[in-house]
């Protein structure tokens, strides 16, 4: 009889952990990278000792938890990680394009252009008048600041990019450093623990927060420890059991990025294919273009337009004094304005007369021939087809991604039902294992009542 | 296969935030009534779009200087016509003064009718026109001509005026150099209008007697400047006519820019209405279905 008693009892503790494992998932139903978690429930094997008369053993000696097992699948983690790569390279694409075509497109640097090559078709029509030279000289004005406007708007772009490059490569060397301990915690976990449990998620989720930011190739040890590698199998190690790597991110004026693994003194390039870091990267190159593309069309612009005016003569019918626009040679699109009086535009070619127009018409010719607007249209409308692509790319590698990720959770997630099911479930176990213990006394004072 | 918890909640709210930013942006689409919110929305579009919209500004600004040289022209026209009606009445007074029978007085009053045509021509040749400047200049000078103190009527400019441009690479010449227009051969070498009626007027006033001769060389050449005012005034008309047809070429691409430009951009409102009505339906039917599903849990009958 006291078989059934510790029998009882022992069932009574291994429905209690099932119990409270069933209530651990429901808590964290709504854990970001919680995996579901069941408790083991194993027999416990009786030591094989004949009694009198007996020869083989009648009944068990009961049941109990033998540890916590997680739900995990490997494959469907490395999938995830992989889409969410794939995806956050696009999506940060996506984002630094959408910056480009805001820089592009806000200070109207082509409504600007055409408005100062139509004002000096205005001055052309009654070159003597100063209001047409007054106009033709505001609206050089505004499109010296919408120069500057642009080119200042893709600087910042570009000062921008280089910040986030920095702030992921810190972020990837603190997730680097997080997982060589939790590589250490896993060495001390006891097998088949809730903290061990833990530690796996703990380890998942800074997995799929390093992929989110570069393409990670993983292998993991007998008991669970990873090794991370960036850009592939061949590439640099960010972590393993024994240290972490320091990640840099370096961008030059050009626009060039360099992304560096350190580790043991050692410096080696990440060339990363996927995640934010070749987002970055690929935005990085595109700023840069933009970027020379409208620092050579303003250089040749403010040039040109320079040259046409001292070529010509001015209301007084002399050489005249200032050229229009003034550039900085080391950034070429921070234009400013020298000429700052009406009569001194060079409508006329020299010898012409105050009503003579001749000079305008090479104006003209230089809006033909620069192509200014159309170079400018040519840049605004290649960066708008590219990022028109990638936003559909990106919702369907969305899609993939919440695929793979629903094929995960599959596996690894808590559904509210089945855990109120098992609730039930073990509910019952642990009453019926009470009443065991019940009936076991009852019986055992039935025996003492015969005394 | 399991459908966690947590995936449940999470395709709703994606779902349901597609369908938010996909009727956020019809409401644009309908309020705005453009299509093209962005370049990206459509890179092609957007580049004929541009191509349209300063397409539309340099017609703007051709337009403006066609209707001033069309003022211009138009203005020369009068003042020629005033100019040739003078010179007709000119050789009017000069086949009077021929007649051998006028009086002295007569033709001392000949002679005045002849200082104020003169005086007329004078001032029609220096109109200003509707940008202050002299109808009649050249390239440079504030007025067309000058009278000096002894009377003598010069050019005072240099040059041609610059032609306006019209567009497309092409320009037309609003005015004339009076210097040009109002020129004649004279058998004595060239001369203009104002010299010739001055000649005249003085050979009556001073002559006494005009002889048959020099009056019908006078005849002569004013019949020559009358001709030659006639000449400019075609070639003014057949401008006028030249930037008319210009006009409506402007306003026909306009036209035809503005179909293409709706066609590209504007939105159709039947359309996007039916369309942003529909993401809406479907929204409030997601709405409530998740609500429903999401209300049922078997922990409602764990008592």
């Amino acid at each position: 009889m006291s078989d059934m008693l510790s029998i009882g009892a022992s069932g009574l503790r291994a429905y209690q952990t099932a119990l409270s494992t069933t209530s651990d998932n429901i808590a964290n139903a709504g854990t970001a990278g919680f995996s579901r978690r069941t408790a083991t429930i194993e027999e416990i094997a009786k030591a094989n000792r004949v009694g009198l008369g007996q020869t083989t053993n009648l009944v068990g000696n009961g049941a109990y938890a033998s540890g916590i097992a997680r739900s995990e699948d490997s494959f469907r983690a490395a999938d995830v990680r992989r889409t969410s790569s794939d995806l956050a390279r696009t999506e940060t694409g996506v984002v630094w394009l959408d910056r480009i075509e805001g820089a592009l497109g806000g200070n109207k640097l082509d409504e600007r252009l055409t408005a100062f090559f139509n004002a000096a078709t205005g001055v052309a029509a009654d070159p003597a008048a100063s209001a047409p030279r007054a106009v033709m000289l505001e609206t050089a004005s505004s499109l010296a600041a919408a120069f500057t406007g642009t080119g200042n708007a893709l600087a910042g772009a570009a000062s921008d990019l280089a910040g986030t490059g920095r702030d992921a490569a810190d972020q990837l060397s603190g997730l680097s450093a997080s997982l060589v301990k939790v590589n250490d915690g896993l060495a001390r976990a006891d097998t088949n623990s809730a903290g061990r449990a833990q530690l796996l998620d703990e380890r998942d989720r800074l997995l799929e927060s390093m992929s989110a930011i570069t393409d990670v190739s993983v292998s993991t040890d007998s008991i669970g420890r990873a090794t991370v590698r960036a850009g592939g199998t061949a590439g640099p190690i960010l972590a393993d059991v024994e240290s972490a790597s320091t990640v840099t991110f370096v961008m030059n004026d050009s626009g060039a990025t360099s992304i560096a693994v350190h580790r043991n003194g050692i410096t080696q390039p990440l060339n990363a294919s996927g995640g934010a870091f070749a987002g970055i990267s690929d935005a990085a190159g595109r700023i840069a273009s933009a970027r020379e593309t409208l620092n050579t069309m303003a250089q040749s612009f403010v040039d040109g337009v320079n040259a046409v005016q001292a070529n010509g003569a001015d209301l007084n019918g002399k050489t005249p004094a200032d050229p229009i626009f003034a550039t900085d040679p080391a950034n070429p699109t921070t234009i400013t304005m020298v000429m700052n009086d009406p009569k001194g535009i060079a409508a006329a070619s020299v010898g012409e007369g105050t009503r003579g127009n001749g000079n305008l018409a090479a104006l003209t010719e230089l809006r033909a021939s620069g192509g200014y607007e159309t170079t400018l249209d040519d840049l605004t409308t290649a960066n708008a087809a590219a990022l028109q692509s990638r936003s559909s790319v990106a919702s369907a590698q969305s899609a993939i991604r919440d695929a793979a990720v629903a094929a995960r959770d599959s596996v690894t997630g808590v559904d509210l039902d089945e855990e109120a099911v098992d609730l039930i479930r073990f509910q019952q176990a642990y009453q019926a294992s009470s009443r065991v213990i019940q009936v076991a006394r009852d019986t055992l004072n039935a025996i003492f009542e015969i005394f | 296969m399991r459908i966690s918890t947590q995936s449940t909640y999470d395709r709703a709210s994606a779902g349901m935030a597609t369908l938010s930013a996909a009727a956020a942006k019809l409401q644009t689409q309908v309020a705005t009534g453009k299509k093209l919110i962005a370049p990206s929305d459509d890179a092609a579009a957007y580049r004929q779009l541009t191509v349209i919209r300063r397409a539309n500004a340099d017609q703007a600004a051709n337009a403006a200087n066609v209707t001033l040289a069309s003022g211009l022209l138009a203005s020369s026209d009068t003042a020629l016509e005033s100019i040739g009606n003078q010179l007709v009445q000119a050789r009017e007074l000069a086949m009077q003064a021929s007649n051998g029978t006028l009086t002295d007085s007569q033709k001392a009053s000949i002679a005045i009718s002849l200082d104020a045509i003169v005086d007329d021509m004078l001032a029609l040749a220096n109109t200003t026109d509707s940008r202050g400047q002299p109808l009649f200049g050249g390239a440079t000078g504030d007025v067309a001509y000058t009278r000096a103190a002894d009377g003598t009527i010069s050019f005072a400019g240099t040059g041609e005026p610059g032609a306006i441009p019209i567009g497309d690479g092409t320009s037309i010449h609003a005015t004339d150099s009076g210097e040009r227009i109002f020129a004649v051969d004279t058998p004595g070498g060239a001369s203009d209008i104002f010299r010739i009626v001055q000649e005249l007027a003085e050979a009556i006033r001073t002559g006494g007697d005009v002889s048959k001769d020099a009056s019908s060389e006078a005849l002569t050449t004013l019949q020559s400047a009358i001709e030659g005012v006639a000449d400019a005034r075609a070639s003014v008309g057949a401008r006028a006519a030249r930037l008319d047809l210009e006009a409506q070429r402007l306003s026909d691409t306009a036209v035809d820019r503005e179909e293409s430009r709706s066609a590209i951009e504007d939105v159709d409102p039947y359309e996007a209405y039916t369309q942003l009505q529909k993401t809406l339906t479907i929204l409030s039917a997601t709405q409530a279905s998740f609500s429903k599903l999401t209300s049922m849990s078997l922990f409602d009958y764990l008592r």
